[in-house]
């Protein structure tokens, strides 16, 4: 038995939060060059914060491509946006200081091929499959290239092929000991894959707001970052890595309890340790 | 999957639209012209398989019998949970059998992906029925055909009163391990074409021998079939909207609009992927 | 032959691994109302049925699984390349992955009740705080055992894959297995208690699940104390026996014929799964009998 895929109406239009997200994460994650411009690692934490706006703005996208039903779940969609995000980003990884941006073309591309071959192949026509698809694709890549910069503290191939590890005392340069070595883009793929469409897939229903659901996707956002900040301490300086670790936590505390208000304010009622409502007339 | 969403009405099988038609073929063509311009032959061998690949996994999610959430309820028969992911589950176990038998070479490598994935199926199917009869106490009826294919039962006598059949019958069981085994043989074979190109080009870009730049040609390969992987069983998922019961469905009859749209897809991803090396430390 | 009886021992092990993680997956699955049953958590106070059951809508299981356990692999993997000996790392990091499930299981009721605020379904603060850590210990469960089985396929077996991308593999194929085994019966079993056993839930019952347990009112505690004698078993034989004949099949039959013994025994297993399944069928339909008598010339 399927439910209808209810939205609530209004907020802040769709397009608003495509050019903020899209420029905000771009933005954002050019910030992670900071680490090369004045050789430390401090600025890593830029990366999740990349991550964060990007899943503001899929979780939006996310909602409208979903709202028109596309017969298998939600997560779905947050699966074909990682698997032509992580082309994406892995191929922009490799250009150098023009990562992101080559990042967002690849991505793009991809996208769009995933949404004219849904739509016109696989004939699921639905207006918006092309675009969103292509906005969901952009938004796994910056949200794997984001979390993997934080990770390492850049975005650069070779930084993510790269790591060192201690043997007998000694710092040995490994392939081992890295980012995609390790496989711990794996770990960011699946962070990014189920972050994207949790935020919608956990606030669908008539009840729909906007504003909830956006504060969940930041949430995600930072919850997503907190692994990640841990994850870190095995690539770079044990400061950097806590300043990090620190800005997630904080984020992730802030969001967390904004997001339990905005419920409270929702919500039917809200009660503990209180016996079922029935309502009035009887089921 | 907690998945809400309506599958689309749809009378009768819509046909791909020419433009699909054409934009598929000339993105394959290009794609094919792209790889034997950067790596010459080996190149497009690669992308061959990658598209081959492709290609069974999407053909392969169309036999996975799987029932959704009316599975659940016994309202609907096959497995109680979403195709993509279910085909992903068989498909990544036939990954883990095919990369281990990587270094046997590649005919063995193929039969070991394709005998993890059925063999994951095989026992997922039989442990479903274990559940239906045993704990529920139902037997398998399809609701879409009144005699098994294979075994001859016929199933509108043990359907239960408002109900489109339930349990899963051997046909679907049949189909699920055919699932299951062309996903396992499409997974390992895009993961060893692109190991092979990586194992070829790390060493010489990096100036290592082959063992030290192993993690990461397996990682990159590994999630990049992993990622290429979603990427076709969603687009496949989409092609079915959301339920199936196996080769016997009317619904199977859609395959090849999801056949061309693996083919596309995984050309334009894989030719990324192939490619990924080309720019490492052009800018 | 040594180096045979060390691989058939480890395969064991790690079979076992993998039964106590598809139980421990199963029954975290259904405390929570994850996968297929969720909808009709879900549907529930759409039809005038307000209920006390956990509603955690994250995802589907497989991926959900695929998260926390490579969420697991990938945390232990950094904290051994941070000189950690392997079991603390795999505690540490299964810890810390137990820790974001819990966090999106909260999200999750909170979001999906929040939106049903239309048909009177309040949000039971109570179910967050005395369910969600059930479900995290069931999950603690689940991920500790799916990534030390992981580790122990690299570090004793020698599979080229790194921990974490081997965690994502086998998290999916955990919630594959546990979904596929275990929702059927907390969905048709449990959720319609009241409905015939032996039929499917007629559609028009949808939505009227049982609400009230033998004393006071059911929650999900007495889900997960329900499914967890059948359906959790069961999925943990499932996944259990798929990590331990893959294993097996590749670790004692790789050297036959040159590695083509492992390919032909696993198509055997197939084969004997084959003919249990059909058994099993047979076996319904003789003793459940026809509903109603066969139509005529009905093919």
């Amino acid at each position: 038995m399927s439910v209808k895929i209810e939205v609530g109406a209004g907020g802040i239009p769709h397009n608003q939060i495509l050019i903020y997200g899209l420029v905000g994460s771009l933005v954002l994650i050019y910030l992670t060059y900071l680490n090369t411009i004045t050789n430390t690692q401090y600025f890593a934490f830029f990366g999740g914060l990349a991550a964060v706006v990007a899943l503001l703005w899929g979780t939006d996208t996310i909602k409208h491509l979903c709202s028109y039903g596309l017969g298998t779940g939600v997560p779905s969609a947050g699966m074909i946006a990682l698997g032509s995000g992580v082309v994406g980003a892995l191929f922009g990884a490799t250009t150098g200081i023009l990562a992101p941006i080559v990042a967002i073309i690849v991505a793009a591309i991809i996208g769009a091929v995933a949404g004219v071959l849904a739509n016109n192949v696989v004939r699921m026509d639905i207006p918006v499959m092309i675009v969103s698809l292509t906005e969901l694709a952009i938004v796994g890549a910056m949200t794997v290239l984001g979390l993997a910069a934080m990770a390492c503290g850049t975005f650069e191939f070779l930084g993510m092929i790269t790591g060192t590890t201690v043997i007998l005392g000694f710092a040995v340069q490994t392939y081992e000991a890295s980012v995609i070595g390790g496989s711990i883009i794996a770990v960011i793929f699946m962070l990014g894959a189920i972050a994207i469409q949790h935020s919608f897939n956990a606030c669908l229903g008539p009840g729909e707001k906007q504003d909830r659901t956006l504060m969940l996707a930041a949430e995600c956002g930072f919850l997503s970052m907190i692994p990640v900040a841990i994850i870190s301490f095995a690539f770079i300086a044990f400061l950097p890595a806590l300043v990090a670790l620190l800005v997630s936590v904080i984020g992730w505390i802030y969001t967390y309890v904004q997001y339990i208000a905005l419920s409270k304010r929702d919500a039917y009622a809200w009660l503990d340790a209180k016996p079922i409502l029935e309502p009035k007339g009887g089921a | 999957m907690s998945a809400l969403g309506g599958p689309k009405q749809t009378g009768g099988i819509q046909p791909p639209t020419g433009m699909g038609l054409v934009l598929s073929i000339v993105l394959i063509i290009v794609a094919l012209a792209l790889a034997f311009l950067l790596v010459q032959m080996a190149g497009v061998i690669a992308l061959v398989g990658i598209i081959i690949g492709g290609v069974l996994i999407g053909f392969g999610v169309h036999f996975v019998p799987v029932g959704g959430a009316p599975a659940a309820m016994g309202q609907a028969p096959g497995i109680a949970t979403g195709v993509a992911m279910l085909a992903a589950g068989a498909g990544l176990a036939g990954l883990f059998g095919g990369a281990w038998a990587a270094p046997l070479g590649l005919p063995l490598a193929l039969a070991g992906g394709a005998v993890g994935g059925g063999l994951l199926m095989a026992i997922t199917c039989t442990m479903v029925n274990v559940i239906y009869v045993f704990g529920m106490g139902i037997p398998a009826a399809s609701g879409k055909v009144a005699k098994d294919p294979i075994t001859g039962d016929t199933f509108p006598e043990y359907k239960s009163q408002g109900t489109e059949g339930h349990g899963l019958p051997f046909i679907s069981w049949v189909g699920g391990v055919i699932g299951g085994a062309l996903g396992g043989l499409g997974g390992t074979l895009i993961y060893l074409e692109l190991l092979d190109i990586y194992q070829a080009q790390l060493p010489v870009l990096l100036n290592a021998t082959v063992e030290q730049i192993a993690p990461v040609a397996v990682s990159l390969a590994g999630i990049f079939a992993v990622g290429m992987f979603l990427m076709n069983a969603v687009l496949a998922a989409y092609n079915i909207t959301g339920t199936i019961e196996g080769p016997h469905d009317p619904k199977f009859k859609r395959f090849p609009r999801a056949v061309i749209a693996a083919a596309a897809a995984s050309a334009v991803a894989g030719i990324f992927a192939i490619a990924l090396l080309e720019l490492v430390g052009v800018f | 032959m040594e180096e045979i009886v060390f691989g058939i021992g480890i395969t064991a092990l790690a079979g076992a691994l993998a039964t106590v993680a598809g139980a421990a997956e199963d029954t975290e699955s259904d405390i929570g109302s994850q996968g297929d049953p969720n909808s009709q958590v879900q549907l529930a106070p759409q039809m005038g049925y307000i209920h006390r059951i956990f509603n955690k809508a994250v995802a589907g299981e497989p991926p959900a699984y695929g998260l926390w356990v490579a969420l697991g692999a990938g945390l232990a993997w950094a904290f051994m390349a941070m000189q950690i000996n392997p079991i603390l790392a795999i505690v540490l990091g299964s810890a810390l992955a137990v820790f974001v499930q819990g966090v999106y299981a909260t999200t999750a009721y909170l979001g999906r009740t929040a939106s049903l605020a239309k048909f009177g379904q309040p949000v039971y603060i109570d179910i967050l705080k005395s369910m969600t850590t059930v479900t995290m210990a069931h999950a603690f469960v689940a991920i500790f055992t799916t990534v030390a089985m992981c580790h122990l396929m690299i570090s004793a077996l020698g599979h080229p894959f790194p921990l974490p991308l081997l965690g994502l593999v086998w998290g999916i194929a955990l919630g594959a297995a546990g979904s596929a085994t275990g929702n059927p019966f907390y969905g048709k079993e449990r959720q319609y208690q009241e409905q015939k056993f032996g039929a499917g839930v007629p559609i028009s019952a949808s939505g009227n699940i049982v609400r009230y347990a033998e004393a006071g009112q059911r929650n999900s505690l007495d889900n997960g104390f329900f499914s967890a004698k059948l359906g959790g078993p069961a999925s943990g034989i499932c996944f259990g026996l798929i990590v331990f004949f893959e294993l097996w099949r590749t670790v004692v039959f790789e050297p036959l014929a040159a590695g083509w013994g492992a390919v032909i025994v696993g198509v055997i297993v197939i084969l004997v799964f084959a003919i249990i399944d059909r058994y099993i069928e047979v076996w319904a339909r003789k003793t459940f009998g026809p509903y109603t008598a066969p139509e005529e010339a009905s093919s």
